[in-house]
């Protein structure tokens, strides 16, 4: 086989792969998750909604640039970024020096702090000597066990799987209280029936080594202009308040 | 409940995804048990080697990290050449053909081992009389081979089918909205994921009985003029 048929075959062997060749990047492609909420979901027609979606469409706005949202499943979504399919996710990702190995993330975008949660009546005080013996229940190999142990050596640590067994035996009475995502704790414990008689206690739970900095944005290493084109976006919609309404639409406070 | 419903057209369309894309793969993984198996037969002993490295390799590792090796590795190395060659920017593999091909090429490593035994099982005097008779290879293997090898492979074909049709739920992790991803995406969106796992449990197995009573047409039509014991 001669050269040119080579390269026949393999142009042919392309075209009939489907190509979607988008290869001018004329618009800016973000990667979203769209089952996550209230972060982002999916209506019954097909559209995404959501606190990450909106702040994406926020954000192309403030740039001045045009946004094409492509949905994409959790575990792919780092390989998807990495092979080109977007240029971006927004997609509440947690900023980690684990991610940082393989992409570049912006400043946060959002921060949501945990919070412990405990019966309204129960008088525990949220200090290493106050929870000393305590039962305290969290999901396991989360940021929240990591800043328990650190911060609460006393405390008696119980493990779950999921935050949705965390919150049944909160409610069950089996240990004092818990501690997670404030966001979650309220869309999946505080704001529905079984909830009632439950309270956030003590202050946000801070901490950089546990916790991190917050979701950020991450794009592929090596394109600082994006990264730096999406911080100034942030502070602009900051800046303008438009931020701070669309946070309180979806959480009746400001998550930044 | 009500949920589902609210959710019917995405639950359809992906239904719909994952039959087109369970018979586009086993279009092709016929295809390659066909090819694989007639490597194996064959005196070749390059084809040989390569048709047992092929089986070996593919039937060895799991179908979940086959796909995203094909899927992302695949994406990668064509992406690389174009920058390396500068012949091509981005280009995407299309998700449904990605799909549709790991699958065949899994599949078509069992089908090859299916397909090799039915050979096998065909009396080898028949194949040497349609010789003796001067018919072409393909002659032998259109009159003789098939019409007997379908017979016998049939029951592993169906175990295989049948195991495929599960096998496209892998697809949803590249993004392909089969109806997995849609019930997965549906079901956290509604926080009633139980609601939608225990529909698509339902859809597979309507999947899987209607294929059962095809695949049984099929036996007893290869099966005619052979007694049942």
């Amino acid at each position: 086989m001669n050269f040119e048929k080579l390269m026949f075959a393999v142009f042919a062997v392309m075209l009939t792969i489907g190509i979607g060749s988008a290869t001018a990047a004329d618009k800016l492609r973000i990667g979203v998750e769209g089952a996550y909420p209230p972060f982002s979901w999916k209506e019954a027609d097909g559209t995404l909604r959501g606190f990450d979606i909106d702040i994406a469409m926020m954000l192309c706005a403030s740039m001045g640039v045009e946004c094409e949202l492509i949905e994409q499943d959790w575990d792919g979504i780092i390989p998807a970024l990495l092979n080109k399919r977007y240029d971006a996710i927004i997609a509440s990702m947690s900023i980690t020096d684990e991610r940082k190995k393989r992409v570049d993330f912006t400043n946060k975008y959002y921060n949501t702090p945990a919070i412990f949660v405990a019966p309204e009546d129960s008088g525990i005080e949220i200090s290493a000597s106050g929870l000393a013996g305590k039962r305290i229940g969290v999901q396991r190999a989360t940021i929240h066990q990591c800043w328990v142990e650190k911060a609460y050596p006393d405390a008696e640590l119980v493990l779950y799987g999921t935050q949705e067994e965390v919150f049944q035996d909160l409610a069950a009475g089996r240990i004092d209280a818990q501690l997670s995502d404030s966001v979650q704790s309220l869309e999946g414990l505080l704001n529905t029936d079984a909830g009632k008689g439950f309270a956030f206690v003590g202050e946000a739970q801070e901490d950089l080594e546990c916790f991190g900095e917050g979701a950020g944005i991450a794009v592929r290493k090596g394109n600082p202009e994006l990264v730096q084109s999406f911080n100034n976006a942030i502070q602009a919609i900051r800046a303008d308040g438009s931020y701070q309404k669309l946070s309180d639409k979806y959480f009746g406070t400001d998550i930044y | 409940m009500e949920a589902l419903f609210e959710y019917r057209q995405s639950l359809i369309d992906g239904t719909i995804v994952t039959i087109q894309l369970a018979l586009a793969s086993v279009v092709l993984a016929i295809l390659f048990g066909l090819l694989g198996a007639w490597a194996k037969l064959s005196r070749n002993r390059i084809a040989q080697k390569s048709a047992d490295l092929y089986t070996t390799l593919i039937r060895g590792a799991p179908d979940l990290v086959l796909m995203l090796l094909f899927f992302y590795g695949g994406q990668k190395l064509i992406i690389d050449l174009g920058d390396w060659s500068g012949l091509w920017g981005y280009v995407e593999i299309h998700q449904f053909t990605a799909g549709a091909v790991t699958i065949g090429i899994i599949f078509g490593a069992y089908m090859t081992e299916t397909f090799r035994g039915a050979i096998l099982a065909v009396p080898r005097g028949q194949i040497e009389a349609g010789m003796a008779y001067g018919m072409f290879k393909l002659q032998i293997f259109t009159r003789i081979i098939w019409p007997q090898m379908v017979q016998y492979a049939l029951p592993g074909f169906t175990n295989n089918w049948l195991v495929l049709i599960k096998s496209t739920a892998l697809v949803s992790v590249i993004g392909l909205q089969d109806v997995v991803y849609n019930a997965f995406v549906a079901g956290r969106s509604v926080r009633q994921l139980f609601t939608f796992m225990f529909a698509v449990l339902v859809i597979y197995l309507i999947l899987t009985a209607i294929s059962d009573m095809g695949l049984r047409w099929l036996d007893r039509k290869y099966s005619a003029g052979v007694r049942r014991a």
